[in-house]
């Protein structure tokens, strides 16, 4: 039934692309005083390619499946996946850029259990708790 | 890839991190290292980094390749009544840079703190994550 409701596929979708980033800023901060690495970013152009393999490893396995699924799925922007920048890591910005995307995904996380309490609710014939 | 993996990556940025204190620790402690004429003096080491692709995810993941001495020149101080001064009155100290080290040790410093934070971020998403429905 969760699957049928295409709000719950657009969070999930959300979330997966939120956790995605939390990865790519980690991954920066790590590889920060590694020469020669290149910051990493999560794109979402459609027209743009994996920048290595890595972009299609780290999607979740059934990532297309669940996008077939969705039926709005032409309004969306395209698949996040990962793009190699020709910019050095500075710890600055990847912090600040971290802590933003921290607040959407608990954000997110928020609207999804809004989601659910009203599906809940529903569930309860509006009898509340 | 799952927030559980993302932890592994901020770890081993802490651990690379640990990996160049230790150097910088090091190069410090035997600055005024001396040795008898003829055996070499400490040389300063230095880590080097790679990125490799770890089991965590496909993301990359910083790795020591090896803590190796650099081709620092020697300090020739001149100290005729030093033990380890040679026939000319020269003692041989380690070519280290302290005020390099120090600056090493400050951005050694920030950049732990900056993989631990993620690491708090992360942990407090996957809290967040797992608590979600726990409120109602």
């Amino acid at each position: 039934m969760l699957e049928a409701n295409p709000i719950f596929a657009l969070l999930s979708r959300a979330l997966d692309t939120a956790a995605l980033r939390q990865a790519v800023h980690s991954a920066n901060i790590a590889n920060a005083d590694v020469p020669d690495f290149h910051r990493l970013e999560v794109s979402l152009d459609p027209a743009g390619e994996p920048a290595s393999a890595a972009a299609a490893d780290v999607l979740p396995a059934d990532f297309d499946a669940r996008m077939d699924d969705l039926d709005a799925a032409d309004d969306l922007e395209g698949m996040p996946h990962v793009i190699s920048t020709n910019d050095s890591v500075r710890l600055d910005q990847e912090m600040a850029l971290m802590a933003k995307d921290a607040l959407r995904y608990e954000a997110l996380l928020g609207a999804f259990e809004r989601t659910t309490g009203l599906l809940d609710l529903a569930i309860r014939e509006g009898k509340g708790v | 890839m799952s927030l559980y993996s993302i932890l592994d990556i901020s770890g081993a940025g802490m651990n690379v991190q640990q990996s160049r204190l230790e150097a910088a620790a090091l190069n410090l402690a035997n600055a005024q290292t001396t040795a008898p004429p003829g055996t070499p003096a400490y040389r300063p080491l230095t880590v080097v980094l790679h990125s490799a692709r770890g089991e965590a995810g496909s993301l990359p993941l910083p790795v020591v390749a090896g803590t190796v001495p650099l081709n620092a020149t020697p300090r020739l101080v001149y100290d005729p009544g030093h033990p380890d001064a040679d026939a000319q009155g020269f003692v041989s100290l380690p070519g280290v840079d302290p005020i390099g080290s120090m600056l090493d040790l400050i951005s050694i410093s920030r950049s732990y703190e900056a993989n631990l934070r993620a690491f708090d971020v992360t942990r407090t998403l996957l809290q967040k994550t797992l608590d979600m429905g726990n409120h109602r």
